[in-house]
């Protein structure tokens, strides 16, 4: 299988934008080559009169490799002045160090920020060695997925891929919610701004596990989908096909056609995101029915436990009423996620076909999934990198990490 | 938050006393206290406060409940889609505290004209906190014709203390909903 699944790569979308090679700001800093034996001492006393305050990922010392195996070191003095490529604005202290060990100082360029990628570091260095620290928050694949992962990455993709066609051939947004501990999805939806029956509840429920989905990652495959290349035809032979996608055309909802009579409501809010964060939280109730709750309507499930007891037999008694259920039965069976109910999504991971808008990129937040996989980035309302970047908002409470998967052309035919 | 109470209309106040109102009956079922009015043309059509912990569902914001009570009703009475987005571009929305940045891109995808808020939102405020959704796009059309994000007009600072007074009561008891890490929480709106 994996000579087909070459065309698939997964990629890190950082949470601050790419800086193009060669773009990384910068500014000017004195510096002078030094004896080695001298190093510690100059550092330690250049750190007390003259730290580095706002350039922390900037390594004081130089280390350079001469021909014929020597080495140099050079030392960071001091910030050089604004626009000023004289050598006499050094201040007091650090003129007299030069002074005193008769340092030759010159100007230099070093990074402003710090990286927020190895690329980016690894040009960085070019110019003056700096630290890179790779994001701390602890969300496997930021630093890369074995094999095993990635081939589960791309099956959930292939199959919210499936789900976002329309046997018309056109195309809406889908998005598959999964828990990765269990390998198993929890939710999926398709967008259902033009078609919401509110009476369906039954599709709530998902039990597809992964060896379902292993069948559809098996077709032959060539080159790699670009945006560029999907939009471009969008533009061109396939006028039309990604209209429906909610995410990319928001604010167009008015104008779009029912895509069946009137016996369904419409909702220009029901973006595939939100009816996935829907469908899971019903799923969520159905499964850890609490004793405090209003139950919905939709999911009473008519064997009320008697609120007396312990609330370890409470729960005992609810998790037999989800056995009774016929439809909850695959989910009840040896799942270790029924023991201990999860807080809203966290731990989970969602596959959309279109990177999200602001608004279901938020919603995302809110209900706290871990991880965000698109296949297609999303320039008029995408916010996970395209107009907003909510993954690297420090403000907000909870952050995910957010993954593109590229995926082969034939996939989307 | 500035502009003392006075500065706004008895209208404006009694419409947002209305949110408040909401907000409590949201503290009333240990939900984080935000609530919310629509009005048109003078007239309160919808209301709604935050079910959050109710449905397990962390985007059932007040603002949310309210745009879906309308939504039911208009198609009820049979009105089509652009006769519903005539109606939300004549809308007033009177909200508690400043719409989080998922509201904030909902009120421009349906094209509210108006909102109101009561406290700020330093944490999710899509209304200039942290992203200012309310300016809309400065180009309303992309060259080939595609409508962008549309904005709508933001009056902050209504009745701002007792907004912050129900989320302080809510946080002080503790959100029993929170993620353990997570508590205590700063008296911080988390709408």
């Amino acid at each position: 299988m994996n000579k087909h699944t070459d065309a698939w790569q997964i990629l890190h979308v950082p949470d601050k934008p790419p800086i193009p090679p060669g773009q990384q700001p910068t500014v000017n800093v004195l510096a002078s080559v030094i004896e080695p034996k001298i190093a510690n001492t100059l550092v330690r006393r250049l750190n007390q009169i003259a730290p580095l305050e706002n350039l922390r990922h900037v390594k004081r010392v130089q280390k350079k490799y001469l021909e014929g195996g020597k080495t140099q070191l050079a030392v960071i003095l001091c910030l050089a002045c604004e626009n000023d490529n004289q050598l006499d604005s050094m201040q007091h202290d650090v003129r007299e160090i030069v002074n005193a060990y008769r340092l030759s100082a010159f100007i230099t360029k070093v990074s402003k920020s710090a990286a927020s990628s190895k690329e980016e570091w690894e040009e960085q260095c070019k110019l003056w060695p700096t630290s890179y620290h790779p994001p701390t928050y602890n969300i496997d694949g930021i630093t890369g997925f074995s094999e095993e992962d990635s081939q589960l990455v791309f099956s959930f993709m292939r199959f919210a891929v499936e789900l976002a066609k329309s046997d018309d051939g056109l195309m809406v947004n889908a998005a598959v919610i999964v828990d990765p501990s269990v390998k198993q999805v929890i939710a999926s939806a398709r967008d259902e701004i033009c078609s919401w029956n509110t009476c369906n509840n039954k599709s709530s429920i998902q039990t597809s596990s992964s060896q379902q989905l292993e069948v559809c990652i098996t077709r032959s495959i060539s080159n790699v989908v670009t945006d560029d290349s999907l939009l471009s035809k969008a533009s061109t032979n396939e006028l039309g096909r990604f209209t429906g996608v909610s995410c990319l055309y928001p604010w167009r909802w008015a104008e779009q056609q029912l895509s069946s009579p009137n016996s369904c409501y419409w909702h220009p809010l029901r973006h595939a995101a939100l009816v996935a964060i829907e469908s899971s939280a019903a799923r969520d109730r159905l499964l850890f029915h609490g004793s405090r709750e209003i139950e919905d309507k939709s999911f009473d499930m008519e064997h009320k436990s008697p609120s007396t007891g312990s609330p370890a037999k409470r729960q005992k008694l609810n998790m037999k009423n989800v056995e009774d259920h016929a439809k909850l039965d695959t989910l009840a069976e040896g799942n270790s996620s029924v023991s201990a109910r999860p807080y809203l999504c966290t731990g989970y991971d969602i596959y959309l076909v279109w990177e999200p808008c602001t608004m279901c990129a938020m919603a995302l937040v809110h209900q706290r999934i871990r991880r965000i996989f698109y296949a297609f980035t999303n320039p008029n309302a995408g916010a996970l990198g395209s107009v907003h970047r909510l993954q690297g908002e420090k403000s907000l409470n909870h952050h995910y990490a957010v993954f593109r998967v590229l995926l082969p052309e034939e996939v989307m035919v | 938050m500035e502009s003392p109470g006075e500065d706004f209309s008895p209208d404006t106040l009694a419409f947002m006393e209305l949110a408040l109102e909401q907000a409590k009956l949201a503290l009333d079922s240990l939900e984080v206290p935000v609530g919310c009015v629509i009005v048109e043309d003078g007239k309160v059509i919808a209301s709604g406060r935050n079910r959050t912990t109710e449905t397990r569902n962390a985007s059932r914001h007040a603002e949310m409940e309210a745009v879906d009570v309308l939504l039911k009703d208009w198609q009820k009475n049979g009105l089509s889609k652009l006769e519903v987005a005539k109606k939300f571009s004549k809308c007033h929305l009177y909200v508690t505290c400043e719409p989080c940045i998922m509201c904030a891109a909902a009120l421009s995808i349906l094209g509210v004209k108006e909102v109101y808020y009561g406290c700020t939102n330093d944490k999710f405020g899509g209304c200039g906190s942290i992203l200012p959704l309310h300016l809309g796009c400065s180009e309303p059309l992309k060259s080939d014709g595609i409508p962008q994000g549309k904005g709508f007009k933001c009056i902050r600072g209504i009745m701002a203390s007792e907004a912050v007074s129900l989320l302080r009561t809510f946080y002080e008891q503790g959100n029993p909903n929170a993620p353990k890490p997570h508590r205590p929480l700063t008296h911080q709106a988390t709408h």
